[in-house]
């Protein structure tokens, strides 16, 4: 359903030529949950920005449900790292979640459901009528993963959503999205630094290498599906793919590369 | 602080200095001889004669008219003006030093040039106070719609919100706070020139009526106006405040959750 073809991006202004991306090329199938995991500078954002439709690749392309990618689609949302920056703070959380909503041709009601359905998924009930900047920050990612949810995409793009928050709001948060998207049936690509976080929540784990970037290894998650936070990351299964990952970065951090096609 | 202080409390803090310093005028005018001091008791008096008699709303109607009018063009054009300059960067390495040249010009020497072609009515009054006015409010205009957050702009991209409701839902709400700073400045601005404006070729408003009070030696007459001046100054930037917070109540307790972390 979302597939990435041979996807470069270089950075070209006067003073330098920076080659974020070299050569990648991925697909991600209806209704999966796959994680990109690399190094920090790794060029994950550029390649979700490319995804999302918010820049532009130098070369390749970006193909959503048949049609190439050339601005934001109207099938995708996108959650990101910045909570404290991606909310507008001079509306209240709901009208937080029903601006979005203000574009799509639906009757007022549906959108009023929509923005209630989505707020009460998130677990955020009774905070409606308060303004972001009230809440915490793992509150304030919870409404921006409702106004994600509220738009009813087919993919959900989520680029580090959860590095800014503590340990603990982070596994309830991680858990909110194995429920959500187990329930909504929505394809999400999710990025993150961190090795844990990808093998908990996926079902494949894309490796990335230093810039430029390549992929150096798919990686297929093969937990059980009914996963939590105490049981899956004590299984000897996670332990070995957790490694397995991990030594990928460390080779990853040292310039290696997969020999290119 | 001062808002844990109790009503009655902050009452009598605000209005200590301001009644010492009117009975230090009380007390030392009490029995001036002085022609061009005359007691304030004396200053009072002309001053309840004069300005709560329907006479004097010939004098005080047409500045307020005026001064109104001025400002709110100012603004209306100043926001206008601003926003598609702050928008674009060619545009503004364009304006810019034009802007600065004409922001430099004093308002006050217009008013000659501006009675050649503008007559000595209404207009020419009001275009001095718009002349005035404007360049505060555009200048920050221009500097609030660059320094929108570029998260929150991907957010609006992302999402495909349309040109008017980006205007009205995220370009004007997140150049509020500067564009409220432009309005402030040019609010005591506006005052100013509503009075000089109407010293130079004038047949009503207060302008005109404390030069005809200093002209024919009307000594009360004039101190009465000028304390009638100050009054005005401080009931409209009451309103401005009160306009102010109600408009920026968000940001307010945005910088106030920001401290607190």
């Amino acid at each position: 359903m979302l597939e990435v073809n041979r996807l470069r991006k270089v950075y070209d202004d006067a003073s330098r030529t920076v080659e974020a991306i070299r050569d990648l090329s991925f697909g991600v199938g209806q209704g999966e949950l796959v994680c990109i995991v690399g190094p920090s500078g790794a060029g994950k954002t550029t390649l979700l920005k490319c995804i999302a439709g918010l820049l532009a690749p130098t070369s390749g392309d970006v193909v959503l449900e048949g049609l190439p990618v050339t601005s934001p689609p109207p099938a995708m949302a996108v959650v990101f790292q910045e909570y404290g920056r991606s909310l507008f703070p001079w509306m209240t959380v709901h009208d937080n979640v029903l601006l979005p909503l203000k574009q799509k041709k639906m009757t007022a009601a549906r959108r009023q459901e929509l923005v209630r359905d989505a707020l009460s998924a998130v677990d955020l009930n009774g905070v409606d009528g308060a303004y972001p900047w009230q809440l915490s920050g793992g509150m304030q990612q919870r409404v921006a993963i409702a106004r994600a949810v509220a738009y009813e995409p087919h993919v959900l793009l989520m680029d580090e959503p959860f590095a800014a928050v503590d340990a603990q709001t982070r596994a309830d948060l991680e858990d909110l999205i194995r429920v959500l998207w187990r329930r909504l049936r929505v394809t999400v690509l999710f990025v993150t630094h961190d090795i844990d976080e990808s093998v908990y929540l996926g079902q494949r784990v894309l490796v990335m290498s230093h810039a430029p970037t390549v992929i150096m290894e798919d990686v297929t998650i093969d937990l059980p599906d009914e996963r939590t936070q105490l049981e899956t990351r004590s299984m000897a299964r996670f332990g070995e793919l957790r490694k397995h990952i991990y030594s990928q970065i460390q080779l990853a951090k040292q310039g290696w590369r997969p020999p290119s096609k | 602080m001062s808002n844990l202080m109790p009503p009655s409390r902050r009452v009598a803090v605000v209005l200590a200095l301001p009644v010492t310093l009117i009975a230090a005028w009380w007390i030392t005018s009490a029995d001036s001889q002085s022609f061009y001091f005359p007691p304030l008791q004396t200053i009072l008096q002309t001053f309840a004669k004069l300005w709560f008699s329907p006479q004097a709303l010939q004098n005080v109607v047409p500045s307020l008219v005026r001064f109104s009018i001025g400002y709110l063009a100012a603004a209306l054009l100043g926001i206008g003006i601003g926003i598609p300059v702050g928008a674009s960067r060619n545009l503004r390495n364009v304006l810019e030093p034009v802007l600065e040249f004409l922001r430099a010009i004093p308002p006050p020497v217009l008013v000659p040039v501006l009675i050649l072609f503008a007559g000595i009515g209404d207009e020419m009054k009001t275009l001095v106070i718009v002349f005035g006015c404007i360049w505060p409010v555009l200048l920050n205009a221009v500097a609030g719609v660059c320094a929108l957050d570029d998260v929150l702009a991907e957010v609006v991209r992302s999402y495909r919100i349309g040109r008017l409701a980006r205007l009205w839902h995220f370009v004007l709400p997140g150049a509020s706070p500067q564009i409220f700073t432009g309005l402030r400045q040019s609010l005591s601005i506006g005052i100013i020139l509503m009075v000089v404006s109407e010293m130079f070729a004038a047949s009503d408003g207060i302008g005109f009526a404390l030069v005809q009070y200093q002209r024919t030696f009307a000594i009360p007459e004039m101190w009465s106006g000028i304390i009638l001046l100050g009054i005005i100054g401080i009931v409209l930037s009451q309103i401005f405040r009160a306009i102010e917070a109600w408009l920026l109540g968000w940001y307010h307790g945005l910088r106030q959750s920001q401290r607190a972390n």
